[in-house]
């Protein structure tokens, strides 16, 4: 009951940014499809990315160059910034404005000491946050898939793309967990967004330069972003592993999240 | 009436901020029905009293309970006979007044039977309801924190400075909600630093400073506890320095003295100045403000 009716003040609190969000998810991969190249333009392109810097090569994927397809190209739609950066501002978002965000207004005394627990408001942003991913990562798939109904290619369909979509929700998801275990620590909304953010850059820089850097290559697992490689999905389909690391990270930040929430003073 | 049945109790209740000590030692017991006041200046912990015994809080030393229930950072079920008023309330800027009340009643999980009632005392209207907190005055936010800690008339009410920034008229329709609520059974706990306010309304006072109790007892006890201030005019000059042994003189001069008195030896004094050419005499009744002011001195 108190979570149904904190859910219920979470989606009015951000149901106008959550469309905004999910139509530009969409709207991204929809235009993806439309600069897809054609068979006879994929050689064109593939000597622009030869000639493009190492660096250069790297941050958009091995692969995608490796194989210039059209599924590579529609995978590369899901590791683009802007696509990430939704996702992760609804994330970070949600979870630090519903903890920390509620605590530092003054608002959250008004809902914690009402018949409402502590477990009931992170389970309540728990869910915001997942319902939002979900909602945003399905808006990006059938983005991709309503430009595949339009636009054809050839040994493409959209249901290929589903898997890489439900990733990306698992990515974030974890991302969120913790934002979530950082606004339960927090007094400030404010500070809990700097934590996330940089949380997030640093974890996304680390991936980078572990690719691009063999001395710290070493480093590449500590990045939550290793563990999210859409061309390798596209190729071989979910791979356990990751599947495992991004669920079981999510887990543990969600379970610390409820611990440290119950424990605080507010 | 206040019945004898605790609605609230300390036991050596204390909170520490890292080296800071907000709460030390506080122990205290609350009847039903009671309409009970905390005093104390900025700092003396009244606000960190209050959210010990909600449960934002967890104590350091000690415990509470509230209708007989242990208070709990955990364990929200106790919280459903609960109001409460925070010293700095804020609510959603973009929710209207009309929202605001229903969710957090929604949250409360009781019905809100006292809500109309309430809106119409305050003077809180339909159109005002209607629009978003942010375009509330302070007065109007203040007066919606009144209705939301009391609209499902809560058992306990835990009020921090409720008349803050409601204007005299409002802050008179305050003290009638307040003593309709006691005549309900409902036991209030306010927190100021208005002691007019805390005079007229409680039954009981307490003192805090510093984070230490100071005094707790009848508002009536504590009246005539305190020494009445004595102001005698006289005709002609007198030896007032004779008047000493009566109490302490606070100002004096050849025609007039002013004296504070304790009440046991306000009748000796009396006696004694009507023996005097007295032209004036006033004795001011004892206010809390002055036992307040002395416990803070």
């Amino acid at each position: 009951m108190s979570v149904l009716s904190l859910l219920g003040h979470l989606w009015r609190r951000h149901r106008l940014a959550l469309l905004w969000l999910a139509a530009g998810s969409g709207f991204f991969q929809w235009a993806i499809t439309r600069v897809v190249p054609a068979v006879a333009q994929s050689g064109f392109v593939r000597q622009l990315f030869d000639m493009a810097p190492a660096p250069v090569r790297v941050m958009f994927g091995e692969e995608l160059i490796a194989s210039l397809s059209a599924r590579g190209f529609l995978g590369f739609g899901y590791v683009h910034p802007f696509p990430l950066l939704i996702l992760a501002v609804w994330a970070v978002r949600v979870a630090t404005g519903a903890l920390a965000g509620e605590v530092g207004r003054g608002t959250m005394d008004l809902v914690a000491s009402r018949p409402v627990s502590r477990s009931a408001q992170v389970a309540a942003a728990a869910w915001a946050v997942l319902a939002g991913l979900a909602l945003i990562a399905a808006a990006g798939w059938a983005g991709t898939a309503a430009g595949l109904r339009t636009r054809p290619l050839e040994g493409v369909a959209a249901a290929d793309l589903l898997p890489v979509a439900a990733m990306s929700l698992l990515l974030f998801a974890a991302f969120g967990a913790i934002a979530l275990l950082v606004s339960a620590t927090q007094r400030e909304g404010g500070t809990a967004v700097s934590w996330c953010a940089g949380l997030l850059a640093g974890s996304y820089v680390l991936d980078y330069l572990a690719r691009v850097w063999s001395a710290i290559g070493f480093l590449r697992p500590l990045s939550l972003f290793r563990y999210y490689e859409p061309q390798r999905v596209l190729r071989d389909g979910l791979v356990a592993g990751d599947v495992a690391v991004l669920s079981g990270v999510g887990a543990v930040a969600l379970a610390a999240a409820f611990a440290a929430f119950a424990r605080r003073d507010l | 009436m206040p019945s004898a049945a605790p609605a609230v109790t300390t036991e050596g209740l204390g909170k520490r901020f890292g080296a800071v000590r907000a709460l030390e030692d506080l122990s205290l017991t609350i009847g039903t029905g009671e309409v009970f006041g905390f005093l104390g200046p900025n700092g003396a912990g009244k606000t960190t009293t209050i959210r010990l015994l909600l449960g934002l809080l967890a104590p350091s030393a000690g415990r509470a309970t509230v209708l007989g229930r242990p208070v709990t950072l955990g364990g929200a079920e106790w919280r459903g006979d609960l109001g409460y008023l925070p010293g700095e309330v804020s609510f959603w800027p973009h929710l209207s007044g009309r929202r605001t009340l229903e969710y957090l009643a929604r949250l409360s999980r009781r019905p809100p039977v006292d809500r109309a009632a309430l809106l119409d005392r305050l003077g809180l209207g339909a159109e005002t309801m209607s629009r978003q907190v942010h375009t509330y005055s302070d007065g109007m936010r203040q007066k919606l924190g009144i209705v939301q800690a009391l609209q499902c008339r809560p058992s306990v009410a835990l009020l921090d400075e409720p008349t803050k920034g409601l204007d005299p008229l409002v802050q008179q329709e305050f003290y009638g909600i307040v003593a309709d609520a006691r005549g309900r059974g409902t036991t209030v706990f306010v927190s100021s630093h208005v002691l007019v306010e805390v005079e007229r309304l409680c039954d009981r006072v307490a003192m805090l400073r510093a984070g230490r109790l100071v005094f707790a007892g009848d508002v009536e006890a504590v009246r005539r506890a305190q020494r009445r201030r004595v102001v005698a005019a006289f005709t002609g000059d007198v030896e007032v320095q004779a008047l000493s042994h009566f109490g302490e003189i606070v100002e004096m001069s050849p025609r007039e003295i002013s004296m504070l008195v304790a009440q046991k030896d306000l009748a000796a004094l009396v006696a004694r100045l009507g023996m005097l050419p007295l032209a004036d005499l006033v004795v001011e009744p004892p206010s809390l403000e002055e036992a307040f002011l002395e416990h803070y001195r």
